[in-house]
């Protein structure tokens, strides 16, 4: 691999430039560290504490108080709001970017490893077929019948006019049309979105959350990958096919250890972005799957910011998420390999 | 062939977790009966009442209460999106009076008159009658069953009076000169220059019923049924006048007065900046009565004086909208001169009912609403700070005892609920807005066009001229007559009474 | 970066030719290639291309809440005339007002610029009719957006949400990269302990938006935050931030650029470790120094890595919304709301169709800078975005 040992490292240091390049990172440590120490010394204070002025040392400039932890913790209290949200965060985050993983992957690797020339026509009118179908489900048609007059018709349509279209798109094409998906602001399209699965009788269900995340984080874990994978030198698989192996064995076998790097860091960040996300959240979820982004966004009652309890929950928030990230640290710079490919 | 099996058998596994999370999501309701699910948004304020008495509720009758909190800021949009697309999610739903237009008008809300005529528990006519209209009532039905009470009045240091040897503020004018007079001073003794007048400002907080306060007393002279926020002939708004920029320009000076940093600081920062004796006079809900004599919140306990709202010696023309002085045509209402027109500012909060629920559950749900406004109940969570609930019963700004108990000195409770009284019994005083898309009218336009008076962006008469235009616009958009009728429906409420 | 430019044929070829190997590579192809694709395809036409194609029906209608449902209203175009040319343009765009003389200067060399980068095109071989048409249209638009951005940051304009955002993304990217870069730089060195320091400035990517809201609230208040000692020290006591638009957009941009440091960092930190090592050495040897070995090895390698992630983060940055939301509201006045804001704000006043078309107002800006620097990027650098 291009990694190299640090031994060989090309940036040797004198020891001058040592000592700054120390200071420099301490400095950037504190710039970091800091606001985190702030949040965990605001969850100790009463209200009191935080308006009279700043107060940085429990026990020496305040008295801390657990106040906010039992709020939010104590499972004895029955109008405790906090483990459901949680629960339903980890569930819906991990969920989601293992489902967007898989999916994503399949076709970051099938991108770079088969040629495509869809014509676009035929893709639209596909997707007039599904808008159809759907409609037909809005319209209180039983879903199998909708799913399969609209298969049929686009059967229909593609062999009988599909030839008269002579406009291709390529491999690049694809990737560029799936990864500019992400470039939707999810305002734009979580009305429609909040329809569909209303019309689905699926609102306040982790699936709804589940699916949607999966779609947004799609176009990240399709392009990451398909850089990752493009990095992966294709005669391993080569000798492979000539020993017989199928193109899923191959994939599996082959393909995807070598990639786990790649896997694991499109795994985090995908997990982070699902983890944390709010605005689809706040329209998908309801009574039983709230999610603690709207939880801590809650906080902000008529009153204004419930600055402890915030503190607390986003310390909750944020606990397993470090522990991942030191926990797969050497992962995450080796997966990141996105336009690192030479061609 | 084995590792596409495998592969596949990774693709189960994945659907089985994902069902399996579902299920546990969806049994997850381990009681029998009646549930009712309720729609709060996030507290303590409001919501912790609801959660402490919710299994208080199931005890004495079985229903279950779940409640559900979205940030307060989504709440609306939370009630409306699903009752407008039928999803009905919830079967009770903790809302705003001034949202009843939007709700009531498409069906969403069943009409509880029926329920409070046959209920002798919740002792209807304990409640001030202001509130028994402004919040439950719309029209000609009962939609809300009201929780709380709320109008702005001025909260100042009594202590830091006495030793300056000021006057409490009657007027505007008065209200800027002690403000002048005590910013810079030492107001709690740490050492550090406070401030005179503490007013949350922040753009897409609550600032827009500080403006109102202040323009009240000089756009509605004539009893609470002239209105304060529209022509009743035409709908013109009632913004581009002499009396509403005059009001523009003392809240803009105001800012002169305060924290540096008040154009970002919400009611919150307001509020611990007052109770840990930083601000001289704030304005606020009656809140601040119940939080100063909580330790943990406040230093100043016994130091809090409550006054009603300051009025104008002159009022607005609405033929000319010019300034004229006042007298006894001009202000029928006026005390010693000045017209007083106290803001009912938001109202309170209601509890109202889904109309798309199973009758057994409106039936509970009008229960617990009930049970939650019942004296025994309200009486003691209205003393709370944490509860956000403010007075609404007559007994309860009657009677001293459950205040005293509270930890109020006699005199400070007198004093507090005194000017609330004084502000509930005004014959001037203002319905807040309550039209459909009040949301747009206030939160949008003028939250939005204030901020940007306050930001140097427009001047005074630039700003009214903006928020003339654009409510006109709005009028427009939804229909100049069903608004109109709609404006003369909330105002004619009061004038049945 | 010459030669870079040539290299482009080459390595496309390259890995054409690569592809149609593997065509030849399994019997099961036939079955793989959709089953690989197909899922994606799907998901991403349900839940991407349906809403978004149902958004812009939306943003052409009036939608009121009615009885029984909703009351769509076709309106035509008259969302999108409100906020470029009718009362929402205020809002939208910003007053527009004489710019400032530095503001002219940089619009006349920006106009300059983009007309010779259309006439070489229009002189270049490849040209076609189509290519000159969406030269010229990018031209005319770079022109007018920038003509906005200047004509309401002068001394008397006022900056309406499209200027806020395009601020936000672009001074937020740069220093993001900047920052990012140099943390980078320090930590390929061989540190002890530089595993701690990888871990730690990961960290701000981790915490949710509006937790960073919030957090960025209570570092910012200028009376009771952690820095309010050090604040009035400098004589401040008596201003605040809070008061002037550009000191609130510093503060939010503060917030978003910590968030985002780390992204950028990681990444880059990736593409520094790959750059191959022999050339650094050989560079070294025939007597290099430091900011030579950076020019010409360093930046050249990570050219292509860079240019990914900062359009990764030029998409993203777009978004943001969750950070003014929660630190100013988007004041004073709209000082700092973003398009995205906005667009939130509209949609909750309720006025879908208004939110709709600010969406998508928001989704052609952010298609077009994308596109453009797609564009630009691939003529200097080479095809690998």
């Amino acid at each position: 691999m291009r990694l190299s040992k640090s031994s060989t490292s090309p940036f040797r240091l004198s020891l001058g430039a040592k000592l700054i390049s120390y200071l420099i990172l301490l400095f950037w440590t504190f710039i970091v560290l800091f606001p985190l120490y702030w949040l965990l010394v605001t969850s100790f204070k009463l209200p009191i504490d935080v308006s009279q002025g700043p107060k940085y040392v429990p026990t020496v400039d305040f008295q801390p108080s657990l106040h906010a932890w039992i709020d939010m913790l104590n499972p004895s209290d029955s109008a405790n709001i906090f483990w459901r949200p949680y629960f339903t965060t980890i569930g819906v985050g991990v969920i989601s970017a293992v489902l967007s993983l898989v999916i994503g992957a399949g076709a970051a690797y099938a991108l770079t490893r088969f040629e495509y020339r869809p014509k676009p026509a035929l893709i639209f009118i596909f997707f007039l077929c599904g808008v159809g179908a759907a409609l037909m489900i809005a319209l209180g048609v039983p879903w199998l019948v909708a799913v399969a007059v609209g298969v049929v018709v686009y059967f229909l349509l593609a062999q009988g006019i599909g030839w008269r279209f002579k406009g291709t798109m390529n491999n690049s094409d694809i990737a560029f049309w799936l990864i500019s998906q992400r470039i939707l602001p999810p305002v734009t399209v979580i009305i429609p979105i909040y329809i569909l699965f209303q019309q689905l009788g699926m609102l306040d269900t982790p699936q709804a959350l589940i699916i949607s995340y999966c779609a947004t984080n799609l176009p990240i874990v399709i392009w990451f990958m398909r850089d990752y994978f493009q990095t992966i030198p294709i005669e391993l698989e080569e000798s492979a096919f000539i020993d017989g192996a199928s193109r899923f064995q191959v994939f599996h076998r082959i393909v995807l250890p070598l990639a786990v790097p790649g896997l694991v860091a499109t795994f985090l960040i995908v997990l982070v972005f699902s983890w944390n996300e709010y605005t689809m959240a706040l329209f998908l979820s309801g009574s039983r799957t709230q999610t603690m982004p709207l939880l801590v966004s809650a906080q902000n009652a008529t009153r204004g910011p419930q600055w402890w309890n915030i503190s607390v929950l986003v310390l909750l928030m944020v606990t397993p998420l470090i522990f991942m990230a030191v926990l797969l640290e050497r992962y995450i710079a080796k997966g990141l390999l996105i336009g690192a490919v030479k061609g | 062939m084995r590792n596409l099996r495998s592969f596949l058998a990774l693709a189960v596994m994945l659907v089985l977790m994902f069902c399996l999370f579902s299920l546990a999501s969806a049994q997850d309701q381990p009681y029998a009966g009646v549930t009712v699910r309720v729609l709060s948004f996030t507290g303590p304020q409001v919501t912790e009442p609801l959660l402490r008495r919710g299994p208080d509720f199931e005890a004495l009758t079985g229903a279950h209460v779940e409640v559900t909190t979205v940030p307060f800021s989504d709440l609306y949009q939370s009630i409306l999106t699903d009752q407008a697309t039928g999803t009905n999610s919830y079967d009770a739903f903790v809302l705003a009076p001034q949202w009843l237009a939007d709700f009531v008008t498409p069906g969403y809300f069943a009409d509880l008159s029926g329920h409070v005529a046959s209920d002798e528990a919740i002792q209807w006519d304990d409640i001030a009658p202001f509130f028994r209209n402004f919040i439950a009532s719309y029209a000609g039905g009962v939609y809300s069953i009201p929780l709380d009470g709320d109008l702005h009045t001025i909260y100042y240091r009594t202590d830091v009076f006495a030793d300056e040897g000021l006057e409490p503020p009657k007027t505007w004018e008065d209200y800027l000169t002690v403000a002048a007079a005590l910013n810079g001073k030492d107001l709690n003794g740490d050492g550090e220059a406070d401030y005179g007048s503490c007013i949350p400002k922040r753009r897409a907080g609550q600032g827009y019923w500080w403006v109102l306060d202040v323009a009240g007393g000089y756009l509605q002279s004539q009893g609470t049924g002239q209105g304060a926020f529209f022509d009743t002939q035409t709908m013109n708004p009632l913004v581009n006048n002499a009396g509403f920029i005059r009001a523009l320009e003392i809240y803009d000076e105001t800012t002169q007065y305060g924290p540096p940093d008040e154009l970002n600081l919400e009611l919150n920062d307001t509020r611990s900046l007052f109770l840990t004796g930083r601000c001289a006079l704030t304005i606020d809900w009656g809140d601040i009565g119940s939080l100063s004599i909580d330790p943990d919140s406040s230093t100043v306990a016994g130091k809090v004086g409550t006054l009603l709202m300051p009025g104008s010696t002159e009022v607005v023309d609405r033929a000319t909208g010019a300034l004229v002085p006042c007298d006894e045509t001009t202000c029928p209402y006026a005390i010693d001169g000045v017209n007083h027109a106290p803001l009912a500012a938001f109202g309170g909060w209601g509890g109202a009912v889904s109309a798309a629920s199973a009758p057994e559950v409106q039936d509970a749900a009008y229960a617990f609403f009930s049970y939650m406004s019942q004296p025994a109940q309200s009486n003691v969570d209205v003393t709370m700070g944490k509860t956000g609930y403010n007075p609404y019963r007559l007994s309860q700004t009657a009677d001293l005892a459950p205040w005293v108990a509270a930890g109020f000195t006699e005199e400070g409770a007198a004093d507090y609920l005194g000017a609330i009284e004084a502000s509930l019994n005004s014959p001037n005083m203002i319905l807040d807005l309550s039209i459909p898309q009040t949301q747009r009218y206030q939160q949008v336009v003028l939250d939005t066009v204030i901020s940007q008076f306050l930001a140097g962006e427009f001047t005074a008469e630039e700003a009214a001229q903006q928020i003339y235009d654009q409510w006109q616009e709005v009028t427009d958009e939804i229909g100049r007559d069903s608004q109109q009728e709609a404006y003369l429906a909330s105002l004619r409420i009061s004038r049945d009474d | 970066m010459e030669t870079l430019e040539r290299d482009v044929p080459l390595s496309k070829t390259a890995s054409e030719r690569q592809i149609r190997k593997q065509v030849r590579g399994s019997r099961h192809d036939n079955t793989a290639r959709f089953v690989f694709l197909l899922p994606t395809v799907l998901i991403i036409l349900f839940l991407s291309i349906f809403p978004l194609v149902s958004s812009l029906l939306l943003s052409l209608t009036r939608v009121n809440f009615v009885r029984g449902g909703l009351d769509i209203k076709f309106i035509g175009l008259a969302n999108y005339e409100k906020l470029l040319l009718g009362s929402g343009q205020r809002h939208f765009i910003g007053s527009l007002q004489a710019p400032s003389l530095f503001g002219g200067l940089c619009w006349l060399v920006v106009s300059g610029l983009m007309i010779f980068w259309f006439m070489r095109y229009v002189q270049s071989t490849g040209r076609s009719i189509t290519g000159a048409f969406f030269h010229l249209l990018a031209t005319i638009l770079t022109i007018g957006m920038f003509w906005i951005v200047v004509a309401t940051l002068g001394e008397k304009g006022v900056p309406g949400t499209f200027v806020v955002t395009l601020i936000f993304v672009f001074v937020g990217v740069f220093f993001q990269y900047i920052i990012g870069l140099g943390l980078a730089l320090l930590l390929v060195q061989d540190l002890p302990g530089r595993r701690f320091f990888r871990v730690i400035f990961l960290l701000p990517m981790t915490i949710t938006p509006v937790g960073i809201g919030f957090l960025f609230r209570m570092m910012t208040n200028t009376s009771v935050g952690p820095f309010a000692p050090i604040w009035v020290g400098l004589g401040l006591r008596d201003f605040s931030w809070a008061e002037t638009g550009s000191g609130a957009r510093t503060a939010v941009l503060i917030g978003d650029i910590w968030q985002w440091i780390p992204f950028m960092f990681i990444v880059l930190l990736a593409a520094l470790e790959g750059v191959a090592h022999e050339q650094v050495e050989a560079a070294r040897v025939d007597g290099a120094n430091r900011l030579q070995l950076f020019q010409h090895i360093i930046v050249p390698q990570i050219a292509p890595v860079s240019m990914t992630v900062i359009l990764i983060r030029l998409i993203e940055a777009f978004k943001i919304i969750d950070m003014p939301r929660l630190l100013t509201g988007g004041g004073p006045g709209t000082a700092t709301e973003s398009m995205a804001l906005h667009a939130y704000n509209e949609w909750r006043s309720p006025n879908l169709g208004g939110s709709a078309a600010l969406s998508y107002l928001l989704l052609f800006v952010v298609t077009f800078v994308a596109i453009m620097f797609v564009n630009i990027v691939r003529q200097r650098i080479g095809e690998h975005l």
